[in-house]
């Protein structure tokens, strides 16, 4: 019986070759099977990103060379007052549909999350708008919110209440185009709220309910902690896409009436692909892509304060 | 853990966020291969006999082969912009009249100018309206477009309102669209227009009415900026008139909420009895059967404020000399009497040959159309068209919706608009 004494231990210690070296094989082909989304990353992600931050610091207009301006285009960026209304209509967009589709698509997922004949059915039909694409959204608001012939001005009608210009009313357009946004999208921020609702132990309900927990105080207590995660989830990628929106303007009232719903990217959109302006367009992605990583970091930070991964 | 969920959270935003970055030629046998461009939707007439024109200048050209690249209207020039910036645009393609000056200022077209000294410039319309501040020519007329009055004759007999005449001026415009303002249903509420005043398409709207009451929009080779003028204010007062107090034309709201493109339809569906229009609104009034006929523009303290957009091809500048050959006698071709007068048969747009317009328009249209055409200057076209343009019409739309007075739009519409102007011939950043 060979006893192994703490001696003869680091001696084979020694004689093994080091860890680096016998893991080398495993590594190339941990490479080889990540290859394929290293490939994508640099190609779709990495490289079109360093390019268009090359082209923010450039004079290009997409049909000759780029001349490079240094942070010209940024120092234009920030006494461009078009682009701080563009801003702006972005924020208050984002201030409209971030928390009320939030809020909406919790109240939907727990009226949803219930054993009845049915449900399935309820939850498809909400999430129909989802796949629906923005050209139906528009024609679907348009019957909704047209001044003359619209729903919306028929019901208020019913309660006496003056006819509004929905859509051409500089102070409504973006609280009108958040309500459509909201319904076009509320259904999957649902689904993810459905998931995170019956992720949460059904015994801590039964537990809660024993020591006399009110229906108010198992929601409060149980239920918003269980789904903390799920909700800070939903906040992030619901204030990047906000932050990003474009085809909704595009098709619905292309930045009208006057610019009021002219939001960010389609002032990009414009800069870079019909006034001859990749430089300057380059210079407000980036802009923006900082703006966007900088509340998605204060997000990441300030969870720690109230998400509970359980 | 912290650092990682920073990496995680750059990553997620690095992932979603959207950045904006984003031909053959003369072989051993002479042949050439020639892509040629035009926008067009699918399934449409014009792509049908553009098709047909193409084979027969192919049969007729066994040396020049045709590569078609089509596509609708704004998708075709999304995706030029990025086909000239990849080296792999049509050697030949049909421009947008307004854009000729655009494409040819950042060097992407070819110089036509002395090409077309050896064209008889008497044969054809448009080829002035092409001329660069250098009177360089970057384009060659394809087809014309010019606002005229449409009218709708049935409206005009039923309230017994004489037709407009060469001679109406605005205050018989004005006194005609009063009398054909009708309350059908009895709501208060007029349900049929004398005028349509407002259009999203200032070409058939504030540009022109501008120009007749004495104003202008764009002087030195379209280099200034002359719109904020007291000609212009009694312009836009006279159209909020119209769409106001005097009330027989339907208001900002109620023509914005048609949606886009449809209120070209105003005319053709009866809401308006007059309406101005370039020759493409032939096509909905023709098939919506309206009974309608077209007259000059009325005269304005200084004139009809005739004006014209004339589509054009052009030659890209990356070609090589035997694709600019072949792309030259395409445009000859297509100019010629019979591809004129096919594609004068498709009612879209006034064709540039002279003699094929004198005979294939309809006699009761033709005329004032030429004539129009004939007075009409440029839609103040330069390098930078689109972006002045569009910071000018959003402050004329903002006076034209009564939510900002005249006086500031037009202040602020002209100082807008020539900055965008000076920075790009000042040569600043962008």
């Amino acid at each position: 019986m060979t006893v192994l004494t703490e001696e003869t231990g680091k001696v084979a210690a020694e004689q093994r070759p080091p860890a680096r070296k016998r893991h080398a094989g495993e590594r190339i082909w941990a490479f080889a099977f990540a290859s394929p989304y290293i490939l994508h990353l640099v190609a779709l992600a990495a490289w079109p990103l360093l390019a268009s931050l090359f082209f923010s610091m450039t004079d290009y207009d997409l049909l000759s060379s780029p001349k490079f301006v240094g942070f010209d285009n940024f120092t234009r960026l920030f006494g461009d007052p078009v682009f701080w209304r563009t801003l702006g209509n972005t924020a208050y967009f984002a201030v409209l549909f971030v928390p009320t589709q939030t809020a909406l698509a919790l109240a939907l997922a727990i009226a949803l999350n219930q054993r009845l004949r049915g449900m399935a059915l309820f939850r498809a039909a909400y999430f129909v708008p989802v796949v629906s694409s923005w050209v139906v959204v528009a024609y679907v608001a348009d019957a909704v919110f047209n001044p003359q012939t619209g729903i919306a001005n028929q019901v208020l009608g019913l309660f006496g209440l003056p006819a509004e210009n929905w859509l051409q009313d500089p102070a409504l357009v973006i609280p009108t185009l958040a309500a459509v946004a909201v319904w076009k999208g509320v259904g999957y921020m649902t689904v993810l709220f459905l998931a995170g609702l019956q992720a949460i132990p059904e015994d801590r309900y039964e537990a809660a309910k024993i020591d006399g927990a009110s229906a108010w105080n198992r929601f409060r207590y149980i239920t918003l902690p269980g789904i903390s995660g799920t909700t800070f989830l939903v906040l992030v990628l619901t204030s990047i896409e906000t932050l990003q929106s474009f085809e909704q303007v595009f098709v619905m009232t292309d930045g009208g009436p006057h610019g009021a719903s002219e939001l960010t990217v389609l002032y990009l959109y414009r800069q870079g692909f019909q006034f001859f302006q990749m430089g300057y367009a380059s210079a407000i992605a980036w802009v923006l892509f900082v703006m966007v990583l900088a509340l998605t970091l204060v997000q990441f930070r300030l969870q720690r304060r109230w998400v509970h991964y359980a | 853990m912290r650092v990682r969920m920073l990496a995680a959270a750059a990553v997620a935003v690095l992932t979603m966020a959207g950045t904006a970055s984003c031909g053959g030629s003369a072989d051993d046998s002479g042949a050439v291969t020639l892509k040629l461009g035009f926008y067009a939707a699918a399934g449409d007439k014009a792509d049908t006999t553009m098709r047909e024109l193409v084979k027969e200048f192919t049969a007729a050209n066994p040396s020049i082969k045709v590569q078609l690249e089509v596509a609708p209207y704004v998708k075709f020039f999304e995706r030029l912009r990025t086909q000239i910036a990849g080296g792999q645009a049509p050697q030949v393609w049909l421009s947008d009249g307004v854009l000729v000056q655009e494409f040819a200022a950042r060097g992407a077209l070819a110089d036509l100018t002395d090409r077309v000294k050896a064209v008889n410039a008497a044969d054809y319309s448009g080829i002035e309206l092409n001329k660069d501040a250098q009177g360089r020519v970057y384009g060659f007329p394809q087809g014309a477009q010019t606002p005229v009055l449409f009218y709708n004759k049935k409206m005009f007999a039923e309230a017994k309102v004489a037709e407009p005449t060469a001679d109406w001026t605005y205050e018989d415009l004005a006194a005609a669209a009063k009398k054909l303002t009708k309350d059908t249903n009895g709501d208060g509420k007029p349900d049929t227009y004398g005028f349509r005043a407002y259009s999203p398409g200032f070409t058939e709207s504030w540009w022109p009415i501008i120009k007749a009451f004495g104003g202008d929009i764009v002087t030195d080779g379209n280099r200034k900026v002359v719109v904020d003028s007291p000609q212009s204010t009694a312009a836009l007062d006279w159209m909020l008139g119209a769409m106001g107090k005097d009330g027989f034309a339907p208001d900002y709201v109620t023509t914005e909420a048609m949606g886009k493109g449809v209120v070209h339809t105003l005319f053709a569906t009866g809401r308006v009895a007059m309406s101005y229009g370039i020759y493409a609104r032939t096509l909905p009034a023709v098939s919506a059967g309206v009974d309608f006929g077209v007259a000059p523009l009325p005269k304005g303290p200084a004139g009809r404020g005739n004006v014209a957009i004339v589509n054009s091809w052009v030659v890209s500048k990356a070609a090589s000399q035997a694709q600019a050959d072949a792309a030259w006698k395409w445009i000859t071709f297509f100019s010629g009497e019979g591809p004129q007068r096919r594609w004068a048969e498709l009612g879209e747009a006034i064709p540039i040959n002279k003699k094929v317009a004198t005979t294939a328009l309809p006699a009761d249209r033709g005329k004032a159309f030429l004539e129009s055409l004939d007075e009409a200057t440029d839609l103040g076209t330069n390098a930078v068209w689109s972006e002045y343009t569009e910071a000018l019409a959003k402050r004329m739309n903002e006076a034209l919706s009564g939510s900002t007075p005249v006086a500031t739009a037009l202040q602020t519409g002209q100082k807008e608009a020539q900055e965008v102007i000076d920075r790009f011939y000042a040569g600043q950043t962008q």
